[in-house]
């Protein structure tokens, strides 16, 4: 085995082991592929709206953010009330109320993707692992013992039909809440062909003038 | 322009200094892209105090309000993201082209001879890059943040007699609060500018013993070629690579180096289940979770850190060139690359069963390395000796303008 290839094992393992030790500790999340569009963005913000804002806060998110997914002016105001346009979207529930119904305080949602590994997809298995023992008891698989109520009645589901609506709902408001926990995700990948693009032209022309300078040397 | 460059020149060594070492500095033809990572640690450097510099217009070290503030400048500052994720990644570039730059100098042998002192300073500027980092990450108050830094002030009880007032002096309080906030937001703050002085003091070093080389056997004099042009553009070249790999991190998967658990914010009430430090501490984590008792881990922590500095000492083989002509050497370098990664690995789980099994035997072979490198060096040294130098080494050594001069003590 020469160096080169003895050199490449060991820095390949060195970077297998340490992304491995990160995956060996994810849970096993559904497989979902989310459709990120815009869209899907505002109709998961409506569920969410409507569902998730009566017990949860969106503290980063603020109501002028929500023009930036499709929300036109009226729709905006229909929700914000006498709130100005500038502030943080907070639960239509006060909260102390709130946490004396649950035992805890609801936590705030905006950042809820970027705390959990697998981001939308967690949130996604969280919503669906609802179900109904024999007992007529609801607990969540992924979170046993969870203080939040089974929010869009997964549990008693009863056709396929509704299964089929519910899952794109929930399938909305994770990729609504991917959008909150980073609203500018789409910019920075959209900065970032350009950017490696121009590395890369950039990089090319740097080999050509080493080679050109080292080429005098004898 | 040559007439304000004289009157400089005549009160202060400008064009001396320029042509000495910048243009001209004499710098061996041989060396690898291995030899770009010192120049690149540079790069990261003045590319995190700029980003750095940035951030703290608009950070608040404040406890109750630190996490919205760093939310604050993802949002709502101008390419405040980007400054962000140019820092958080940067952090962990530094530390990945410092441990490059560290084995280039153990596999080549570039700690030896006269070049002790480069890698002294350089051990100084891995432990300041250390304690700047820790401090750092306290910094967004996010859950691993605070309790990160909880576990790590608290391996200070370990300090005989005065344990548990040193700790709380270092807190500013019982436990992590708002004096530990402001006080690592100072630190982090200053202590570039000690990592600063140093590298200047690594570079005249370097500048006084040069470059070594992937022959380990310091070059005749015209085999040395001037930094400008020639190295200039291969730095550059290197830079670029670099930066494609870097950017790919910043745009495509910022959040790859950052822990889910740190976009929560510190909650004292709540002890996340597990953990973990930032990669670049998971061996050294380890090494002091791999010995059961709280004195004696940290011990080994501390030890396994700084125990590179004796390398000059421990290495007592005379053979000229790095781990190239020394093959039993080059084995050991790569028995200790692997064993560094399966620390990384096992600092990463959480500790049970084979587990924890394994990394006592990593953090045993971690140590036995450096404790048996006299010996085997030595030994070595004797067998090569015998059997003979390589071709090329008795080449570059019987070359009459070469300055290093070995005999076989056989």
């Amino acid at each position: 085995m020469n160096q080169k290839t003895m050199t490449f094992l060991l820095f390949g393992s060195f970077l297998f082991l340490t992304a491995n030790s990160r995956a060996s500790s994810d849970v096993s999340l559904a497989e979902v592929d989310f459709d990120h569009s815009v869209e899907n963005i505002k109709s998961g913000a409506q569920v969410a709206m409507d569902v998730c804002r009566l017990c949860h806060e969106f503290k980063y998110i603020k109501y002028r953010n929500l023009l930036e997914i499709g929300f036109n002016k009226d729709e905006v105001d229909v929700l914000r009330g006498d709130m100005p346009l500038n502030t943080s979207i907070l639960s239509t529930t006060k909260p102390e109320i709130a946490s004396k119904l649950f035992g805890m305080m609801p936590p705030d949602l905006s950042l809820m993707a970027k705390a959990r590994r697998g981001g939308a997809r967690y949130i996604y298995t969280l919503l669906t692992s609802y179900s109904m023992d024999a007992e007529e008891h609801v607990d969540n698989k992924l979170f046993p013992g969870i203080k939040m109520p089974d929010p869009f009645a997964y549990a008693i589901r009863t056709d396929d039909v509704r299964q089929k609506e519910l899952d794109q709902r929930i399938e909305n408001v994770s990729v609504f809440l991917q959008w909150t926990s980073d609203p500018k995700a789409k910019e920075r990948r959209r900065t970032g062909y350009y950017v490696i693009a121009y590395l890369i032209v950039l990089t090319f022309l740097f080999y050509l003038l080493k080679r050109k300078v080292w080429r005098t040397l004898k | 322009m040559s007439k304000l460059l004289n009157w400089v020149d005549a009160r202060f060594p400008l064009s001396e200094f320029v042509k000495q070492d910048l243009t001209g500095y004499p710098t061996p033809r041989n060396l690898s892209y291995w030899w770009n990572f010192g120049f690149l640690a540079g790069f990261v450097l003045v590319l995190q105090v700029v980003s750095g510099l940035f951030l703290a217009m608009h950070y608040k070290p404040d406890a109750s309000l630190a996490f919205e503030s760093i939310e604050h400048i993802m949002r709502e500052v101008n390419y405040g993201w980007l400054i962000r994720y140019i820092h958080s990644t940067g952090a962990s570039a530094f530390f990945a082209v410092i441990f490059i730059h560290m084995a280039r100098t153990l596999y080549y042998g570039s700690y030896r001879a006269p070049r002790e002192l480069m890698w002294w300073t350089g051990q100084g500027l891995l432990l300041l890059l250390m304690a700047t980092a820790f401090f750092g990450y306290l910094l967004p108050w996010g859950q691993m943040s605070y309790w990160g830094a909880q576990v790590i002030t608290n391996l200070f009880r370990a300090t005989p007699f005065f344990g548990d007032e040193i700790v709380i002096w270092l807190r500013g309080g019982f436990s992590i609060g708002d004096a530990t906030l402001t006080r690592f937001f100072v630190l982090h703050y200053f202590f570039p500018f000690l990592i600063i002085g140093l590298v200047l003091i690594h570079l005249v070093a370097l500048h006084t013993v040069k470059s070594s080389n992937p022959s380990g056997i310091n070059l005749a004099a015209k085999d040395n070629i001037p930094f400008h042009p020639y190295f200039t553009a291969k730095d550059l070249y290197g830079l670029g690579v670099f930066l494609i790999v870097f950017c790919f991190f910043v745009f495509f998967s910022p959040e790859f180096f950052i822990e889910a658990d740190n976009n929560i914010p510190a909650n004292p009430l709540k002890t996340p289940a597990h953990i973990v430090p930032e990669w670049y501490f998971l061996p050294f984590y380890a090494i002091l979770r791999s010995i059961p008792d709280l004195l004696g881990g940290v011990v080994a922590m501390g030890l396994s850190v700084v125990i590179f500095a004796a390398m000059p000492f421990l290495d007592r083989s005379h053979i000229p060139g790095g781990a190239r002509y020394r093959p039993v050497y080059r084995i050991l370098f790569y028995i200790f690359v692997l064993d560094f990664a399966v620390l990384t690995y096992v600092g990463a789980v959480p500790p049970s069963g084979s587990l924890v099994v394994i990394g006592q035997v990593a953090t045993f072979i971690y140590f036995a390395l450096f404790a048996l490198l006299p010996f085997i060096s030595k030994a070595e040294e004797k067998w090569l000796c015998k059997r003979g130098l390589p071709a090329e080494v008795e080449e570059l050594l019987k070359s009459k303008s070469s300055p290093d001069k070995f005999n076989c003590p056989l």
